[in-house]
């Protein structure tokens, strides 16, 4: 995959293929391309080459009756967003929306449902996150480790096939961090496939099945969570890793 | 020789006062519902068309919002029958100057309240499968509603004082019914001063509906708080009161 800003191509060819239930931690230093990367997986940022496939169907794509891929529109492609689940570094919750609101807003207008059976699949997501005290309250109310946990519940409601997280914890305040981690872990612990860009190296040491380092737009090293940290095998994965554990 | 006030010249005149103050209603209601669909209309194609067809709307603001509104009813009403042939009544013609002046500054507020939304909430949407209509249906206009209704007020209350230039086309609304006093009377000081304070009252009243609109509006209200608690509150503390919601 490709993707240029004007002059600067900040993914210069990236491939990478992630199996059902794996669980992969991106690193890398600012601006080396992570959140392009996964932008460019549910198209908020379109790619200028490549092709990202999900079960074999390529997102921003659609068969025409003749069998080419055309450019879907935006109807096909907010249907295919539906099922990648993304969360943003700036939690993104609704402010004019309770946390209850939040949850089921999608599950209403996307999925179609009424209004109980999207307040009982609600519920159950914000228990998971552990905030059914808070379903009333207003984003505004909460801390940011709150709204974080929101937001997954959130994206956790639709059920997606693979759940995307954009440095989920790099937001927020540092004893704010563990609450976010946790529910992260349990979540990967259930076996959901998750793709997340990340500066918590713990985390990523103890739950990721693979890490991977990009710099500069390209994939540097890729290796099973332990052989990563343990024995990095280049230079700037090396001077990468100890700059971030100091 | 002292001056003597004499009100009783403007009591006894007050039915001409009323007749005025009704079409002044009228003439600013349908100003602002006009304009309203105006601004929007131009600020919706400045935000999405493209770049050749927005030229014509900037051009559209920056004349009606830089040139006095006495003179572009003046024009609408003389000029345009000239240039387009286009004979209309003085109420049409005056109506639709107002609204083109009242939507001028109308669709700048809409612009800058569309723009004001968090692109974060938008992508959120976007993530979760919304289509770009429910994205401005759910996020983008609740939102903005709510943040541009005190702008949207100013515009309202300057409409209903713009109003007051129709006079100079023979349209009987209040400013013209109180001249035609003075001219009969010789009484200007008392008469003026009426005529100011009832178009402060249609001014009060307007910006009163506006806070109920934005008390309506509110996504946060503390402990639901009535409209009547929450008015005498931001009368009581204008400065006290804290932005809602993250900014």
């Amino acid at each position: 995959m490709h993707k240029s800003f004007g002059s600067l191509e900040v993914l210069k060819g990236i491939d990478l293929e992630v199996a059902q239930g794996e669980v992969i931690c991106i690193l890398g230093a600012s601006g080396s391309g992570k959140s392009t990367l996964l932008r460019c997986i549910n198209q908020l940022t379109i790619p200028d080459r490549g092709t990202i496939r999900i079960n074999g169907e390529q997102i921003g794509y659609e068969l025409a009756t003749n069998g080419d891929l055309k450019k879907a529109p935006q109807t096909k492609l907010a249907k295919q967003r539906s099922r990648i689940g993304y969360v943003f570094q700036q939690f993104n919750l609704w402010p004019h929306r309770t946390v209850l609101g939040n949850v089921i807003e999608a599950l209403k207008i996307v999925k179609k449902m009424g209004t109980d059976q999207a307040e009982q699949i609600a519920i159950d997501r914000i228990t998971e996150v552990g905030l059914l005290d808070w379903k009333d309250e207003y984003p505004a109310t909460l801390s940011g480790g709150q709204q974080q946990r929101v937001a997954i519940a959130r994206m956790l409601a639709m059920e997606p096939d693979v759940m995307l997280f954009d440095e989920p914890t790099s937001a927020l305040d540092p004893e704010r961090v563990g609450e976010v981690i946790e529910v992260m872990k349990a979540l990967a612990a259930k076996g959901h496939t998750m793709i997340l860009a990340t500066h918590e190296l713990n985390f990523a040491r103890d739950t990721a099945d693979r890490a991977i380092f990009i710099d500069e737009g390209v994939i540097v090293e890729q290796a099973p969570a332990q052989i990563f940290f343990s024995k990095p095998n280049s230079q700037r994965l090396g001077s990468f890793l100890k700059r971030m554990s100091m | 020789m002292e001056f003597e006030f004499r009100f009783d010249i403007v009591w006894n005149n007050f039915p001409l006062l009323l007749e005025g103050v009704q079409t002044t209603i009228i003439l600013s209601l349908l100003t602002m519902l006009l304009g309203t669909v105006i601004g929007l209309f131009v600020a919706i194609v400045r935000l999405r068309a493209r770049k050749i067809f927005t030229v014509p709307l900037i051009i559209y603001v920056e004349v009606f919002r830089g040139t006095p509104g006495l003179i572009q009813i003046v024009w609408i009403y003389y000029c345009l029958p000239i240039v387009t042939g286009l004979q209309l009544d003085a109420f049409t013609s005056l109506v639709i100057a107002m609204a083109l002046n009242v939507g001028s500054y109308l669709s700048e507020v809409f612009r800058a309240g569309i723009q004001a939304v968090n692109k974060g909430h938008i992508e959120a949407a976007a993530a979760l499968g919304f289509r770009p209509g429910q994205i401005t249906r759910r996020v983008v206009v609740p939102q903005a509603a709510y943040r541009m209704i005190p702008a949207i007020g100013n515009v309202f209350v300057s409409a209903i004082k713009l109003s007051s230039l129709c006079s100079v086309l023979g349209m009987a609304e209040l400013m013209y019914q109180g001249q035609i006093i003075i001219a009969n009377f010789f009484r200007p000081i008392e008469v003026f001063t009426v005529v100011a304070l009832i178009y402060l009252i249609m001014a009060y009243s307007t910006s009163l509906f506006m806070m109920y609109l934005e008390w309506k509006l509110a996504w946060v209200r503390r402990e639901n708080v009535p409209f009547f608690e929450n008015f005498k509150q931001i009368s009581r503390s204008a400065f006290q009161i804290k932005p809602q919601g993250d900014l």
